[in-house]
């Protein structure tokens, strides 16, 4: 593996059900990714993105094929020590925020402060999010968008390695999306975070680094984007 | 971060502060009862401990028939057991009420003054508390006893007297009507011979071991002394004696007569002995000559068989005889006529010889000489022919003599011939007889040898048995002798009132007058140890219900937080954060409460200085309490919600964050004909299954509690009614000295005191004899031998009998044990008896055939007071019965609102919470336009049949549980037998309570269905 390589799925198979429930979801995806990099996964509904993510967050069993990140094979782990890869490498932003209702935004972003031994610096997280302000509301008394940033601080502020985003924007309005995408692409070049972010909406991949489609669980396309849009510059969100 | 979800703990906790303060309430109250209790146990079991050292309470006590000589007493503390006097005398203070007064102790059972100080002089006295208090007496009141009027200068209890019985066999104390009263040694005495106590004095006397003997050994001192009849000075009991001692003389006089009988027994067994052996020798001689005897016998009718032949022959002889005799006398008749013709032929012979001879002689004469020749020829012929003629005449003559003779001896002979021949057939009779007679003399000969074989072996065994029986007798006389030996010894043991001189030991452990409250309170510890723990897991489960719809709530947020990598262990903390907070601070206020105010361990407290005779205690908080009060509820909730919700915290982060969902219960339920409604209603019963657990789980500990509560109100009650329903006599005179003949108008009866153990308490259980037209106890004809009894209803109850049962009871003064079998039950549970026939019991203890010491009585009977023990009236029992009742009230009356205050709020809680969840789905339902009754049908009112399917499991299990515990641990220190079983009516109102809470809750949640509105599905749209 190179040093820029960061992840690397290999020959990754996963079906659900059996019988005539029985669905081959993914079928001998292979992807890399490097450091840093910005990476999106595009596809239909019920393409697979969602469960390719999963797989790589170790959410998700997989049935075949490996997944590595940054060098640690996630197949074998299992119990504390799956948790222990999501602690040391992961962060998790999701379409319906899932914040802690009865915490507030700097309690939600503190949740997981202390899940690392390095964590980033809460408040400076919460002025790069400009949630300053918002930072002793409940989430319920936040927008979407306010909620989707808070969501962000709290993947953050353990320092993942690698920040997967299962559609990031998909709860929220076209302008807010934008905000959202932003920030996602300000922080990837302030802590160098490797983002995979999986969305079915097509403007994203203009923003990132590299673009993996999937069509009925397999690989359609995969390349890299030579001509980089800033999110702020995106159309159609 | 575990702080941070901390907060939201806290914050949760806010939010639902409506809920948490009602079941913290719940907690709280359930903490502080509990601890109150458990302090209040300890206070008193710490207290009884530390009086039980401090005041020298007695390790025993024993009572005497008179009281020991100064030697006797010596003769006990010389060995280093610290002995003192507890006489005491009865007399009446008052209408219905007794004062029991003793002189001050030094000591042993030292008096603890509550209030004022011990009597200074002969006109003061220290009044039991209990008694003062309900009496409301006071320090400087004055007390009249036996006509004598002393000061109160202080109040006290003494440790010997911790539960106030008059008896040792009562259960139930009556402050009211009786107490104590402590006065200075010369008070007491001088009181005493004013002679106006109710009973006779009673010498008991307490003693402390001290280490030097052992109570078996203070035991036997002691009943080796005995006292001298004449030391006695009561007139009744001299009376008593001499009759009882003429009744000594009587037996003894019998056994020297039996001695004597005896010996003449074995005197005349001996001759007789001597006599069977001679008849022995003489039958074996007698056998010896037997065979002789059968050989004469059988030689005897040989000679009869001959005789009979020879008397044949004879008789046939006779008759050939009789014909030849007749023959011959009809040839001896011919023969004299033949010779008759003879004779005549001879006489014509004759004659022609005398012509011969003459015609002869002529010629002779003749001339002729020829002729004179031939005359002279015939000369010689004639004459010899005279000669001849002479002859035949001579022979003629003899032949007719002989003819004659012949003739007649013929005849003669045929005449007795005849005669013979007319007795052969007698003869022959005779002879026939006379063989038969020898045959059967023959037989018999056999039969007489065999039986003299037999009588020979008889008369060997009579001899033998003769023998054994001389050396019976004699050895019966022997023992007739060592039988009067031992039986003088027995009849003084029997007799034993007037020779020994212990009545009565009793160990500190067996008093149930000592230590009495901490034993009863000891039950209450324990009670509340395990009812203070099923009530917080109640509760925390209630808790965990909320916790569980909070985290189906939460699912997705969990799921992204595992994502995050938080860890399980983190979460269930952050989850059982709330229950534990809840459990702690309800468990700490609960606590506190108990602990310091008046209402907690202080009036728990009360409840035991309301009842038994104890100074005031200082509440006494141990570190077990604490660590009760403050760390159970907190790690019961901890533990029982940790077990329920790590189940639903262990889904994948996936399966939390799709909040998926296992295939919802009751959505497979499918009954054919079941309406839309009805099956929907079904379905969420189903799907509410863990609510619907928690309100039937609520409902059994609520009973549960509720039920002590009914079974000590039914107990009490059932005390109550029973014991004066059933007892129908009006006086029970205990006697100590019985008169001769039994009062007018009285049963006599035969008690004997034994002690029976169960659930690790004795009580006493009287053995009554009983006349079968004893009209107060229905006992039906008493049962005819030694073995069976029939028991009242109170002793069956308390000790499972039934009939054809063993029950053994202990004689603790003999140490003896008596073992009867139940015969029958019938109803009387005033009192733990026993009944047998009087003359029964008189035989068992070896009482004289007059014998009794207690007699009943339907009206006041004339006995001198010094003659009894004590006097038990209808009256009093009545008033005993009632105290149960009484005294339990308030208790019953609290935990019935206690219960069903934790009933109501767990099941208004849980029926909430199910509509809560379900308040998205009403809202739907009233979207899509069901009416409100329907929407309340279908998530309301299937509950209903959940709690009649639930009260229908629950108030016979409960019930079970409940009496099980109930007679094993909460009355098992109460010497009363009744069974606290429920009248029908009362299971049907139980059920009406349950059904009446629920539809009461019922109208308070139709009123919140009605208040959620379609809105709610806009609410809830994500």
């Amino acid at each position: 593996m190179s040093d820029k390589l960061f992840l690397t799925v290999k020959d990754l198979r996963k079906a659900y059900g059996e019988g005539g429930s029985y669905a081959q979801v993914l079928k001998g995806v292979s992807i890399n990714v490097n450091r840093s990099e910005m990476c999106v996964i595009q596809g239909t509904s019920g393409s697979g993105k969602s469960t390719l993510l999963n797989c790589i967050g170790g959410l998700d069993s997989i049935d075949s094929g490996s997944v590595a990140v940054d060098g640690t094979l996630i197949e074998g782990l299992k119990g504390e020590k799956l948790s222990d890869y999501r602690r040391d490498n992961l962060g998790f932003i999701f379409q319906f925020y899932n914040l802690v209702p009865n915490l507030t935004v700097r309690e939600n972003i503190q949740v997981c402060e202390y899940l690392t031994k390095d964590p980033l610096d809460i408040d400076e997280l919460i002025a790069v999010l400009g949630l300053t302000e918002h930072q002793h509301k409940f989430p319920a008394q936040l927008s979407g968008g306010q909620q989707q940033r808070c969501a962000i601080a709290r993947a953050l502020a353990k320092n993942p390695k690698v920040l997967l985003c299962d559609e990031p924007t998909g709860a929220l309005d076209s302008k807010t999306s934008r905000d959202i995408l932003v920030l996602l692409e300000n922080i990837n070049r302030k802590y160098g975070t490797t983002m995979l972010i999986v969305t079915h909406n097509n403007s994203i991949k203009n923003m990132v680094d590299h673009v993996i489609y999937i069509k009925d669980g397999e690989i359609s396309k995969d390349y890299y984007n030579e001509a980089k849009v800033p999110a702020s510059e995106l159309e159609d969100l | 971060m575990g702080w941070i979800l901390f907060k939201r703990a806290l914050r949760d906790l806010k939010a639902g502060w409506a809920r948490y303060v009602a079941l913290s309430a719940l907690i709280v109250f359930s903490i502080f009862i509990v601890t109150s209790l458990m302090g209040a146990a300890v206070t008193v079991i710490d207290y009884t401990e530390i009086r039980d050292r401090e005041l020298c309470c007695e390790d025993g006590e024993f009572s005497v028939f008179v009281p020991l000589r100064n030697e006797e007493l010596e003769k006990i503390t010389s060995k280093g057991v610290s002995v003192e006097k507890m006489f005491f005398a009865d007399y009446k203070a008052g209408e219905e009420k007794v004062l029991r007064v003793f002189k001050v102790r030094e000591k042993i059972n030292q008096i603890s003054v509550v209030e004022g100080a011990l009597p200074a002089n002969d006109n003061e006295a220290v009044i039991e508390r209990r008694y003062s208090e309900v009496n409301n007496i006071k320090v400087g009141d004055k007390v009249s006893v036996g006509g004598k009027e002393l000061t109160v200068t202080g109040i006290g209890a003494a440790p010997d007297y911790n539960n106030m019985i008059k008896k040792i066999t009562d259960s139930v104390v009556d402050s009211k009507a009786f107490g104590l009263l402590f006065v200075t040694p010369k008070a007491y005495d001088e009181l005493y011979k004013t002679g106006s106590s109710v009973s006779s004095e009673e010498y008991y006397y307490a003693y402390l071991l001290n280490g030097k003997m052992t109570e078996e050994e203070l035991k036997n001192l002691l009943e080796d002394i005995e006292f001298d009849v004449d030391d006695v000075d009561d007139e009744y009991f001299k009376e008593y004696w001499k009759r009882m001692t003429k009744k000594k003389d009587d037996i003894l006089e019998g056994i020297d007569e039996l001695k004597d009988g005896a010996k003449e027994l074995a005197d005349g067994a001996k001759e007789l002995a001597d006599g069977t052996g001679e008849l022995n020798d003489g039958v074996g001689e007698l056998k010896k000559n037997v065979p002789d005897l059968k050989k004469g016998i059988k030689e005897l009718d040989k000679g009869a068989a001959e005789l009979e032949k020879g008397v044949k022959a004879y008789t046939d002889g006779v008759s050939k005889v009789s014909s030849g005799a007749s023959a011959l006398s009809s040839g001896a008749s011919k023969l004299a006529a033949g010779t008759k013709a003879l004779n005549n032929g001879a006489k014509q012979y004759g004659t022609g010889v005398d012509e011969y001879a003459k015609q002869a002689g002529a010629m002779a004469k003749s001339e002729d000489p020829y002729v004179a020749a031939v005359a002279g020829g015939f000369a010689g012929p004639a004459k010899d022919l005279a000669n001849g003629y002479s002859q035949i005449k001579s022979g003629v003559s003899g032949v007719n003599t002989g003819a004659k003779a012949l003739s007649d001896g013929a005849g003669d002979l045929y005449t007795g011939i005849k005669k013979l021949k007319a007795n052969n057939n007698a003869l022959r009779n005779g002879v026939t007889a006379l063989h038969k007679g020898t045959s059967e003399l023959k037989k018999g000969a056999d039969k007489f040898a065999d039986g003299i074989d037999e009588l020979y072996d008889g008369s060997t065994e009579l001899d033998k048995g003769a023998k054994e029986l001389a050396k019976g007798a004699k050895e019966l006389s022997d023992g007739v002798k060592e039988f009067s030996d031992e039986a003088n010894d027995m009849i003084d043991d029997a007799f034993n009132i007037k020779t020994t001189n212990l009545m009565l030991f009793m160990n500190h452990a067996d008093n149930p007058r000592i230590d009495t409250a901490a034993d009863d309170v000891q039950i209450n510890y324990t009670a509340s140890i395990v009812f203070g723990i099923l009530l917080v897991v109640l509760f925390a489960y209630v808790i965990s219900v909320f916790i569980v719809h909070t985290i189906d709530q939460e699912s997705s947020v969990i799921g992204a937080l595992y994502s995050m990598g938080v860890k399980r262990r983190t979460l269930t903390l952050s989850y059982v954060a709330v229950p534990v907070i809840v459990a702690f601070i309800s468990g700490v206020i609960g606590t506190l409460v108990a602990v310091l105010t008046p209402a907690g361990i202080e009036a728990q407290l009360a409840d035991s200085l309301s009842y038994y005779s104890m100074p005031a205690l200082s509440v006494e908080v141990t570190p077990f309490i604490l660590i009760y009060g403050l760390v159970v509820p907190p790690v019961t909730a901890f533990i029982v919600n940790v077990l329920v919700i790590r189940k639903r915290l262990k889904k994948t982060p996936l399966a939390l964050l799709r909040n998926e969902k296992k295939a919802v219960r009751g959505k497979e339920i499918k009954i054919k004909g079941l309406k839309f409604i009805s099956m929907f209603r079904l379905r969420q019963m189903l799907r509410e299954t863990r609510a619907g657990f928690t309100v039937i789980f609520g409902m059994f500990i609520s009973l549960l509690v509720a039920l002590m509560a009914v079974n000590t109100f039914v107990y009490c009650n059932k005390v109550k009614e029973y014991n004066v329903s059933q007892t129908k006599f009006e006086y029970m005179y205990n006697y100590k000295y019985p008169t001769e003949e039994v009062p007018e108008g009285g049963y006599e009866a035969v008690s004997e005191g034994f002690k029976k153990e169960i659930y690790g308490y004795k009580f006493d259980v009287t053995l009554m004899g009983i006349t079968n037209d004893n009209p107060f106890f229905d006992t039906g004809d008493l049962p005819d031998n030694d073995t069976d009894i029939v028991i009242s209803s109170a002793v069956a109850i308390k000790y499972n009998l039934k009939p054809g049962d063993e029950f053994t009871l202990e004689d603790t003064n003999s140490g003896r044990l008596y073992a009867f079998r139940v015969a029958r039950v019938f109803d009387f549970s005033a009192s733990m008896m026993v009944f047998m026939d009087i003359d029964r019991v008189r035989d068992m203890f070896g009482e004289p055939d007059d014998y009794y010491n207690v007699v009943f009585s339907d009206h006041p009977l004339d006995i001198d007071s010094g003659r009894l023990y004590s006097t038990v009236t209808k009256s009093e029992i009545e008033k005993s019965a009632g105290i149960y009742a009484d005294m339990m009230g308030p208790m019953v009356t609290t935990i019935s609102i206690g219960s069903s205050v934790i009933f109501l709020v767990v099941m208004y809680l849980m029926i909430k919470m199910m509509i809560d969840r379900s308040s998205f789905n009403i809202s739907l339902m009233k979207v899509f336009g069901f009416r409100k009754k329907e929407v309340r049908k279908m998530y309301l009112d299937g509950n209903f049949y959940m709690v009649v399917i639930g009260a229908l499991i629950v108030i016979p299990l409960c019930k079970v549980i409940m009496d099980y515990i109930y007679t094993r641990y909460l009355v098992s220190n109460v010497g009363v037998g009744i069974s606290p079983s429920y009248p029908p009516v009362l299971y049907v109102i139980i059920f009406g309570v349950i059904i009446g809470l629920y539809l009461l809750i019922n109208v308070i949640l139709t009123s919140r269905i009605r208040r959620i509105t379609p809105a709610e599905v806009l609410k809830n749209r994500e």
